[in-house]
């Protein structure tokens, strides 16, 4: 049986490895190897690296980075931030990252992912999709690491995406980041349940009452996190035995 | 002949991540190369087709590197080991069926490759980590346990025409062939190079074939 | 398309923005120094005061038990904290968790702690798993000395719980001293720093490791929870009883580390004949040959060390200009650590056996190589001593 995926998030800024709140208030946390060896030791099933500041001050990717986590990380690897172009992809591909990860150029261009998935196979191309609600609790999607607000009507947004075939879709509530006060039920569980592509939960990862209530009444394919890891004493696999004790598939 | 001696040729199609594969068989201390023409296949012990991408596309790209015929003549006069991964076991079909085009494959195994079928809301791509069930001995899984999770991701699986070659089936909706092996010929549909231990595994046992 | 290449630094002290937990604001200034000035607005009478209320609370309460913990290294800010527990009147217990290469120097300051009229534990893990973590932790976490940080605070706790003594007295509240998230600091009254279970998770010093992940990797070797505790953190639930509370001295009192030095050296405390390897100053980091280690990493991961702090320290009480401080960090800082308070880095490898070519191997996988000069051919660039260089000590003109 397909296992839930446990996946925490790693991102950077620049010189160093930050976590913030709504996508603000960036905390500098540890460094991104120690981190990246402490995940080798718990097992986690895959690992998100962004660049959050690559879109914004139009920086380079910087694929030395890529090729040094991905020599230390045994598990699968998502890069995103700042991809542009097909030799982005091309080049990410070949510095060690599995799969990539496409936020703000998809929101202006989704022919990008289309021609992506053609050339490179949808398995390794997923679309990030951050996201608030605005006071008539309405999806309003963001692009830029949270700042600048879209247009797209959220439900013909997620369904162009499914349509094109992309890997997976990663749902990240930007209200909710960092919080951990959970993650967004209502939205996240409607779209794993109307999509066909596997969606990847993040933002607010809190209390494992909450998670497991997500994972019970959704179609989540994994679940991101990353504040619960570094500011916690809750590790990814704690929260595996976890869900293993509530009957989920997972991988030990 | 142990690992050390080991010349692997790693065929490079310019759609995926050769990276992860090198990595891993450099864990193991054997000594990969990329293949970059059809001399590379003399000197080569074994042969990895590793995969990310799409059938038509990856076709093409062996066509274009004038690698296709270099290929079938090592793997079947030469008897060279071959292990395809994901896409690279694809690629060993009569035909495959992606992107809505027929494409020819390298007929070494015969069989075809198709999207696999979505029942009872099933995601696809088939992503993340599913237990591989052997369902015949194989030099691949020596000292691996039965049941055990690789990592797959994919949305097409192959279905050999000749069942003896099927070596472990995974359960995904319907089940499907996740391992094959022919004579020298191999193919795993999941990717041994990111699934940690029981991969690294399969690696080395396929390098003691 | 450019990437920023330098280092953003606080405009006043010359902490840099890679430090973990440090926030460098829009006027540039890091939260060490804004916690600083916000010091001389505290009614340091009013923290006294609540000071004494607490003290009063513990105060002979128990007529066969110590009112207090206080946790010694014997170290400046240690012998600091005892005499200070004292002149309140309180019973204190010292607890010295003991550190791996205890130095001359730091078993005689541990030793000058008895001079001032108290019971005293020394408590020492299991060296033969000690040794293990250590290299552990140096090669997962680039960390030497997780285990010694860890279990002070955890040991130290645990004590306290078995003991059934409630209040624990710690010195500095690190994040404010050197500056930590300004959500968590003690800008704000209404709150106050405890050392307590989050208080450890979060900036404990754990680089993120737990003990429950050494259980996971060596349950198989024979290793048990039991076997780990020294280095885990009591639980809610196993403090409720004993009600153990930890308070910072240094939210009750304006701390500095130089002025404790100075009572404590007038008090017995023994230092270095110079400033000890790496770092300004003769009191600091006396009691264990690894510490240079440990520092040295946090230089390879985010471009500071002791002599960032201890020089931020200086400058922002007025004791140290800028321009000298960054010419310190230059000429002092950051130095592959070849030996420290004389002995030979070798030896101190040996201890956890491993060789100085491992420990080079290391030190480069943790190295963020982002904030260091490289060569043309994109490898980090040593100097002629074998040292990094940082892409830049000051911010751009």
């Amino acid at each position: 049986m397909l296992k839930l995926r446990i996946i925490p998030t790693l991102l950077f800024n620049n010189l160093k490895l930050v976590k913030g709140i709504s996508f603000n208030s960036w905390r500098t946390v540890g460094s991104i190897i120690q981190s990246v060896r402490l995940y080798n030791l718990r097992k986690v099933d895959e690992l998100i690296l962004l660049d959050i500041s690559a879109t914004n001050q139009n920086n380079k990717i910087d694929l030395e980075l890529v090729n040094e986590v991905a020599s230390e990380c045994f598990m699968p690897l998502t890069f995103g931030g700042g991809i542009k172009t097909i030799q982005d992809i091309s080049n990410l591909l070949k510095a060690g990252a599995d799969k990539i990860c496409i936020n703000t150029e998809a929101t202006k261009n989704l022919d990008l992912v289309k021609e992506a998935c053609e050339i490179f196979g949808s398995q390794c191309i997923d679309v990030s999709i951050d996201y608030k609600k605005n006071k008539n609790n309405e999806i309003e999607i963001y692009s830029n690491s949270g700042k600048i607000k879209t247009n797209l009507v959220f439900e013909d947004y997620i369904k162009k995406i499914e349509n094109i075939g992309a890997g997976e879709i990663i749902l990240t509530s930007i209200d909710r980041d960092g919080t951990m006060k959970g993650y967004d039920f209502e939205t996240i569980s409607y779209v794993s349940r109307v999509i066909n592509l596997p969606v990847i939960a993040s933002g607010g990862a809190g209390e494992f009452d909450d998670i497991y209530n997500l994972v019970k009444n959704s179609e989540i394919s994994g679940l991101a996190a990353a504040s619960i890891y570094h500011f916690t004493d809750k590790t990814p696999l704690d929260l595996k035995k976890f869900l293993i004790s509530k009957n989920i598939p997972i991988r030990l | 002949m142990t690992i050390l001696n080991n010349k692997v040729a790693i065929i490079d199609l310019e759609i995926g991540n050769i990276g992860s594969i090198f990595r891993a068989l450099k864990k193991i201390d054997c000594n990969p190369f990329l293949c970059e023409n059809k001399n590379s296949f003399f000197t080569a012990s074994h042969i990895i087709l590793p995969g990310v991408g799409s059938f038509d596309y990856g076709m093409s790209k062996l066509i274009e590197k004038k690698l296709y015929e270099p290929l079938v003549e090592s793997i079947e006069k030469n008897k060279i080991p071959f292990l395809g991964i994901c896409l690279g076991m694809q690629l060993l079909a009569t035909k495959g069926f992606e992107n809505d085009n027929e494409t020819n494959g390298l007929n070494l195994v015969p069989g075809n490759v198709d999207k696999i079928k979505i029942k009872n809301k099933l995601k696809l791509p088939h992503m993340g980590w599913n237990e591989v069930s052997q369902v015949k001995k194989s030099q691949l899984f020596e000292n691996i346990e039965n049941d055990k999770d690789f990592y797959f991701v994919h949305s097409y699986t192959f279905d050999p025409e000749d069942k003896s070659v099927v070596v472990s089936q995974t359960d995904y909706g319907d089940q499907f062939v996740s391992t094959i092996a022919k004579d020298n010929i191999y193919g795993v549909q999941f990717h041994p190079e990111k699934s940690l231990d029981n991969g690294i595994s399969l690696l080395k046992n396929f390098l003691k074939c | 398309m450019k990437n920023t290449n330098y280092i953003k630094y606080c405009s006043n002290c010359i902490i840099p923005e890679t430090r973990p937990n440090t926030e460098i604001d829009s006027s540039g200034l890091c939260t060490g120094c804004k916690y600083y000035t916000y010091r001389s607005k505290i009614d340091w009478t009013q923290r006294h005061d609540e000071l004494i209320k607490i003290i009063d609370v513990y105060k002979s309460k128990f007529k066969n038990n110590y009112d207090c913990i206080v946790p010694s290294s014997g170290g400046k800010d240690s012998t600091y904290q005892v005499l200070k527990v004292l002149e309140l009147g309180l019973k204190p217990l010292v607890v010295t968790i003991m550190p791996d290469m205890l130095t001359p120097i730091g078993r005689r300051n541990i030793d000058n702690i008895k001079n001032f009229g108290v019971d005293c534990i020394e408590f020492s893990t299991n060296k033969i798993l000690r040794k293990k973590i250590n290299k552990f932790t140096l090669e997962t976490v680039g960390d030497l000395t997780w285990a010694e940080e860890v279990s002070v605070s955890c040991e130290t706790v645990r004590i306290a719980n078995k003991m059934k003594i409630p209040l624990v007295v710690w010195g500095e509240n690190s994040e404010n001293e050197n500056g930590g998230p300004e959500k968590n600091s003690d800008f704000f009254d209404n709150i106050v720093q405890a050392h307590n279970h989050e208080w450890f998770e979060e900036f404990g010093g754990t680089n993120g490791l737990r003990s429950s992940d050494l259980l996971s990797i060596w349950s198989d070797d024979g290793i048990t929870e039991a076997d780990l505790l020294p280095y885990t953190f009591p639980s809610k639930k196993e403090l409720l009883e004993s009600n153990v509370h930890g308070i910072f001295l240094g939210y009750y009192i304006p701390w500095d580390g130089h002025k404790n030095a100075e009572t404590a050296k007038n008090n017995g405390l023994i230092v270095y004949d110079k400033a000890v390897e790496g770092n300004i100053v003769d009191y600091e980091n006396l009691d264990n040959y690894q510490m240079r280690i440990h520092d040295y990493f946090k230089f390879l991961k985010y471009g500071y060390d002791r002599v960032s702090d201890w020089g931020s320290l200086g400058i922002r009480r007025g004791r140290l200009n800028r321009d000298k401080a960054i010419e310190l960090s230059r000429e002092v800082g950051g130095k592959y650590p070849k030996t420290y308070l004389g002995k030979n880095i070798k030896e101190i490898l040996e201890y956890i056996d491993i060789n100085e070519d491992e420990f080079q191997n290391i030190c480069e996988k943790f190295t963020n190589k982002k904030i260091f000069k490289k060569n043309s051919d994109g490898t980090l660039l040593y100097d002629n001593s074998g040292d990094l260089i940082k892409i830049n000590y000051d911010n751009p003109k």
